[in-house]
């Protein structure tokens, strides 16, 4: 993975793309009807085998040009509107990463994987 | 690149396939030249004599693992990629898997307790139109034209509702079985029988 690199008086700053995951893992997860991240047994499963299981699956591209492209697996609760939790994890996936790195966002795609119990009917 | 996974995993198949056929031949027809399995034995003792020879087949039978596991991954990506239903938004692409719909679809057995069991499979085509095909198992002798039109209703809209899509849904519905409920009181007195007929063998003898 290639470290993101913005240059200050002071020196060079470098966001690793697995920071920019983590940015977009984070705020995926914080909306309503977002179970959790999700990723398929191998790449989830050889990610936790490498030490990275806090960015489980979200992928993460950044072109010549410094825009950045996410790809983000979901596991959605059941009884929530698709495209509504898809864009709202967007919005927000956009302005935290915006917010907290300063680099220009051109796509955030969503992959929704499954439908699963809410935790509370789960229980 | 899928087409060299597939070709990958095919040859591996060939090679072990043919080495198989070619032992199990050479054995029955006891045709397997002394030197071939001489050439076996001074390769398996120049391995075991060699500490560096062992460390290469161990790591390059890593390296098949991996290169395994890659193709594998690669192949079944693909293959994962291409059962999605995906629109645009302005922020970028929202793909949702068909399983996705499938576990959605599973989950209206509780709304519906008519229903023993549902087995869903989800189709899209090119077109947008989604076809669902619905194999139940209904617990009660229920009025089946009644059952499935409401089930095909439910799904429907359910399906509409969560995914927010206005294509075409075509629902067919495959009714497997029907349980009745004096099945189902059979069923659990025998089980009832069953674990009654177990002696009890005590705690144990001091």
């Amino acid at each position: 993975m290639q470290p993101e690199e913005s240059r200050t008086d002071l020196g060079v700053v470098k966001i690793h793309k697995n920071v920019i995951a983590s940015i977009a893992s984070l705020s995926a997860l914080r909306i309503e009807g977002v179970r959790r991240i999700g990723g398929g047994l191998f790449r989830s499963g050889l990610a936790e085998i490498f030490g990275k299981y806090a960015v489980p699956a979200v992928r993460v591209e950044i072109s010549k040009n410094e825009e950045v492209r996410v790809e983000i697996p979901l596991v959605v609760d059941f009884g929530f509107n698709i495209p509504e939790v898809a864009n709202k994890v967007q919005e927000s996936v956009r302005s935290g990463l915006e917010k907290m790195t300063n680099l220009s966002v051109k796509d955030i795609n969503i992959n929704v994987q499954a439908i699963e119990k809410p935790q509370k009917e789960a229980k | 690149m899928r087409i060299l996974g597939v070709m990958f995993y095919a040859s591996i198949l060939i090679l072990i396939g043919l080495s198989m056929i070619f032992f199990g031949i050479a054995l029955s027809f006891d045709r397997l030249q002394p030197q071939t399995i001489e050439y076996i034995n001074n390769f398996l003792a120049f391995i075991q004599d060699n500490p560096s020879s062992r460390v290469v087949a161990i790591l390059s039978g890593m390296l098949l693992i991996l290169i395994s596991f890659s193709f594998a991954q690669l192949i079944l990506g693909r293959f994962q990629r291409e059962k999605n239903i995906a629109f645009r938004t302005s922020s970028g692409e929202v793909t949702i898997a068909l399983s996705a719909v499938e576990d959605l679809i599973r989950r209206i057995t509780g709304i519906m307790p008519e229903i023993k069991e549902l087995r869903p499979d989800v189709r899209a085509n090119k077109k947008g139109v989604i076809t669902v095909d619905l194999r139940v198992v209904l617990k009660s002798e229920a009025n089946i034209p009644e059952l499935t039109a409401r089930l095909q209703d439910i799904t429907r809209s359910k399906i509409q509702e969560v995914l927010g899509i206005e294509e075409q849904i075509i629902i067919k519905i495959h009714v497997t079985k029907i349980i009745s409920p004096e099945e189902k009181d059979k069923r659990k007195r025998d089980l009832e029988k069953e674990e009654a007929a177990i002696p009890f063998g005590g705690y144990g003898r001091i």
